[in-house]
């Protein structure tokens, strides 16, 4: 996979090849490119040794992927304790122009 | 699509299609009510074969009037909430609080107690009726409870295809489907069962009488005190919506839309043969691309606006390039859709542009509404003791003591206050004293209207692709790579809608797996895109199904260790239940109608997060876990009746076929359990 190999160079930086693969077996079928990046990052940063398929430590670390990238992305909020957990992983990633949402109790807050 | 929307659009386009039912009343002879015998001829002059029952229809509306109630019941909790902490704050001691049980509505939905009590209910409810009503000494019941998996209105449907491929069915059954939903409109023309009627409660509940001074509801003239109408429900949704006292019925009668659309999409010298019940099915499918359950609908086709109208004009045209129909038995022609997709793109712009202007001269004229019924208020109105009585009152009006130095008081008042407010009137209280409280602002002129909600797609502007893209999904409009998918799935939804309408589901994996829709213009090289779908796959069973629809907050219906999946912070799927999530107004006013950016829940993930807790289910929740089937109710009277009780005598547990000759119902019945409550054995239908 000599074109893998150039893109494992090119970014994320100091990634092996088989990290990156791993990685890139994670992405969501629809997800898009720049969110996937984003996401592919957190799960680089925090992943340690490689974690084996289906194991809790792979699962748990997906799970907290999906919390940080939904908070960005999509603009869901999650119990504190979860939040801190997630953008704690997450210290260090720049996310640029990231959509601006209104939440559901914001809506309602307002109208109220 | 909202049901009002398609439903009034239709019945104003085809009126002939609605008829009111006559309905015989119970009659009270004094004081007591006299049960109406329903073996009596049907009073609307047709004889109804069958008769389907979409319990969706039915159970959440009964909740909606008390669902209501708990609103009002909250906000009064609130007020309450409110003075207790007054009290507290001023030092005082508090009355203990009741705990009053707040009504989830969400235990509608298969899987909770709730619907396995309801079940439970209904067999209970169909025994009853079997055993006392003489009007249904020969029915034949089937109870599909929500332990069958799929949706009411499919089950039927599955139904009826299943007896009309039997050689024996009869064609003139005449069949009445009771349900609002305008999905059933469709449904019913896709059986292309002759005689198809739809029941459903008519929209306009019957008012009471609104008072005769202020044309307003709740009080009589006597009471009138001249008051502005007040909001029902935080944005006024609730107006004009009161609990109804009678229910009128209306059918909705598919022979005579069948009739309409014969006229509607006949064509003139096709390259192929016209063959009517194939247009009814293109028919359908084009008011799919408006609005259905599964897909957002595309932004350039709006009910209201007209657009099925457009697409079957723009069906008529393309038709000899198309060179044959859409659709065929439930697949898709993915070529000729094209045509009809690209054929309304080219006109997206000028359809976004004429939306705003008709936008915008709605609301002028609504501004130009409010301006002038303003002018016919008083600008000015006293207060006090010159306050305005309500007519009618029983006592009149008290003499005014002291009129000259009321009223001087008053104009010395206004001097003081002209120059510090801009209210231009003041007014007394009832003891003579000046407030400012009593007069009405005249108010600036466009400050009572609403402020616009926000709109960054602007889709009358150019740019407006990007800025949807942009906006919407977070991609450059120019990543066609990701935009290709978009269409793809969403190709792959309209198969799998028309699939699910005329064969049944395709796939129980299948979703669209974005918040909005793609343009008409996108729909560019579909033919080839695939339209399988995956095979051999399965529905979640009822409790899988709530970790996947409910929030956390509904997690009180699911079992503890289940529940804990929700909220565990060290939750291997606490991804799925967020506490709050973002919602696009998407040009609309209020939050429910906007878009909910609720993440996706994957199936996979769901399903392992699952294996862990499933053994810790108690043998009822097991139960309640389990996929049901379909059961048949038979009085003691009805012909079947001996065959089904030889099987208990024999106690034969395999499937055995129904003889044709006791019941027109074609299928197998098998044992199932002893209902120890209705004293009955249960036995399943299959096919």
């Amino acid at each position: 996979m000599a074109a893998g190999k150039a893109m494992a160079a090119a970014e994320p930086l100091g990634r092996t090849a088989e990290e990156v693969a791993w990685a890139e077996a994670l992405r969501g079928a629809c997800e898009p490119e720049h969110h996937w990046r984003h996401r592919r990052e957190f799960l680089l940063r925090n992943v340690g040794e490689l974690p084996a398929a289906g194991s809790a430590q792979l699962q748990r670390l997906v799970s907290l992927s999906m919390v940080w990238a939904n908070h960005v992305f999509l603009g869901c909020r999650y119990p504190p304790q979860v939040m801190e957990k997630a953008l704690e992983m997450a210290e260090g990633i720049q996310v640029t122009g990231a959509p601006v949402r209104t939440t559901r109790d914001e809506l309602v807050a307002k109208k109220g | 699509m909202g049901v009002p929307a398609f439903f009034r659009w239709l019945s104003r386009k085809y009126p002939s299609i609605i008829v009111n039912c006559v309905e015989e009343k119970a009659k009270e002879c004094n004081g007591v009510k006299a049960p109406i015998d329903t073996s009596k001829p049907n009073p609307n002059e047709v004889e109804f074969d069958n008769l389907y029952l979409d319990m969706n229809g039915i159970i959440h509306p009964s909740f909606q009037i008390r669902f209501r109630a708990s609103k009002e019941g909250m906000e009064a909790a609130e007020e309450k909430q409110k003075i207790r902490r007054e009290i507290l704050a001023k030092g005082g001691i508090l009355p203990p609080e009741e705990v009053k049980e707040r009504f989830d509505s969400n235990c509608i939905t298969p899987g909770t107690e709730f619907m396995d009590n309801l079940a439970k209910c209904l067999r209970y409810y169909i025994a009853d009726r079997l055993n006392s009503d003489p009007g249904w000494k020969n029915l034949t019941v089937i109870l599909s409870d929500a332990s069958a998996p799929g949706e009411g209105e499919h089950k039927i449907m599955d139904y009826i295809r299943r007896q009309r491929a039997q050689p024996n069915h009869d064609p003139n059954t005449h069949h009445c489907l009771c349900g609002a939903d305008a999905d059933l409109i469709m449904l019913g023309l896709a059986t292309h069962e002759p005689n198809f009627t739809i029941i459903r409660e008519e929209f306009k509940p019957n008012k009471p009488k609104p008072c005769a001074l202020c044309n307003q509801m709740g009080h009589e003239v006597k009471d009138c005190q001249g008051l502005p109408r007040e909001k029902q429900g935080k944005h006024d949704q609730f107006a004009d919506s009161l609990p109804i006292a009678e229910q009128e019925f209306i059918f909705i009668r598919l022979c005579v839309l069948r009739e309409y659309l014969e006229r509607e999409l006949t064509m003139a010298s096709l390259p192929f043969t016209f063959d009517f019940e194939r247009s009814v099915d293109d028919w359908v499918f084009m008011c799919f691309f408006v609005g259905n359950d599964f897909l957002p609908h595309l932004p350039s086709l709006e009910i209201r606006e007209g657009a099925i109208d457009r697409l079957v004009n723009i069906y008529k045209n393309v038709v000899h390039k198309t060179g044959g129909y859409l659709t065929e038995s439930g697949f898709v022609n993915l070529q000729r859709v094209q045509m009809i997709m690209l054929a309304v793109g080219e006109v997206e712009d000028s359809i976004f542009k004429k939306r705003k202007d008709d936008d915008d001269n709605f609301k002028r004229r609504q501004k130009e509404k409010r301006k002038r019924m303003k002018r016919d208020q008083p600008s000015f109105i006293p207060g006090g003791q010159f306050s305005p009585q309500a007519l009618g009152n029983r006592s009149s009006p008290q003499a005014i003591s002291n009129p000259r130095q009321a009223a001087f008081e008053m104009r010395m008042h206004d001097r003081q206050n002209s120059t510090t407010s801009s209210s231009p009137n003041t007014s007394l209280t009832s003891d003579g004293s000046p407030s400012l409280a009593g007069g009405i602002k005249r108010k600036a002129e466009d400050s009572d209207s609403e402020p616009e909600p926000e709109d960054n797609i602007r889709l009358w502007e150019t740019g407006w692709k990007q800025r949807y893209y942009k906006n919407k999904f977070d991609v450059d409009a120019s990543d066609e790579k990701f935009r290709r998918k978009v269409v793809q799935s969403y190709v792959e939804g309209l198969c799998w809608v028309l699939r699910y309408y005329y064969q049944g589901c395709a796939s129980w994996n299948w979703y669209y797996p974005f918040h909005y829709a793609p343009f008409a213009s996108d729909f560019e090289g579909i033919a080839d895109m695939p339209s399988d779908f995956e095979k051999g796959s399965k529905p979640f069973k009822p409790l899988e199904q709530l970790m996947g629809v409910f929030p956390a907050a509904s997690g009180n219906f699911l079992p503890p260790t289940w529940r804990k999946l929700m909220t565990d912070p060290e939750s291997s799927i606490i991804d799925f239940y967020p506490e709050d999530f973002a919602i696009d107004l998407n040009g609309k006013k209020y939050a429910w109608q906007g878009v909910a950016l609720l993440p996706f829940v994957d199936e996979r993930r769901l399903r392992a997060a699952l294996e862990e807790v499933y053994p810790d289910l108690t043998p009822e929740e097991s139960r309640r876990n389990s996929l049901g089937g379909d059961v048949l109710f038979v009085g003691k009277h009805h012909p079947l009746c001996d065959f089904i009780v030889e099987q208990y005598k024999t106690k034969n547990t395999e499937p055995v076929d129904i003889p044709p000759e006791l019941c027109f119902i074609v299928g197998q019945v098998k044992l199932a359990f002893y209902d120890p409550i209705l004293c009955l054995f249960i036995s399943e239908l299959g096919f």
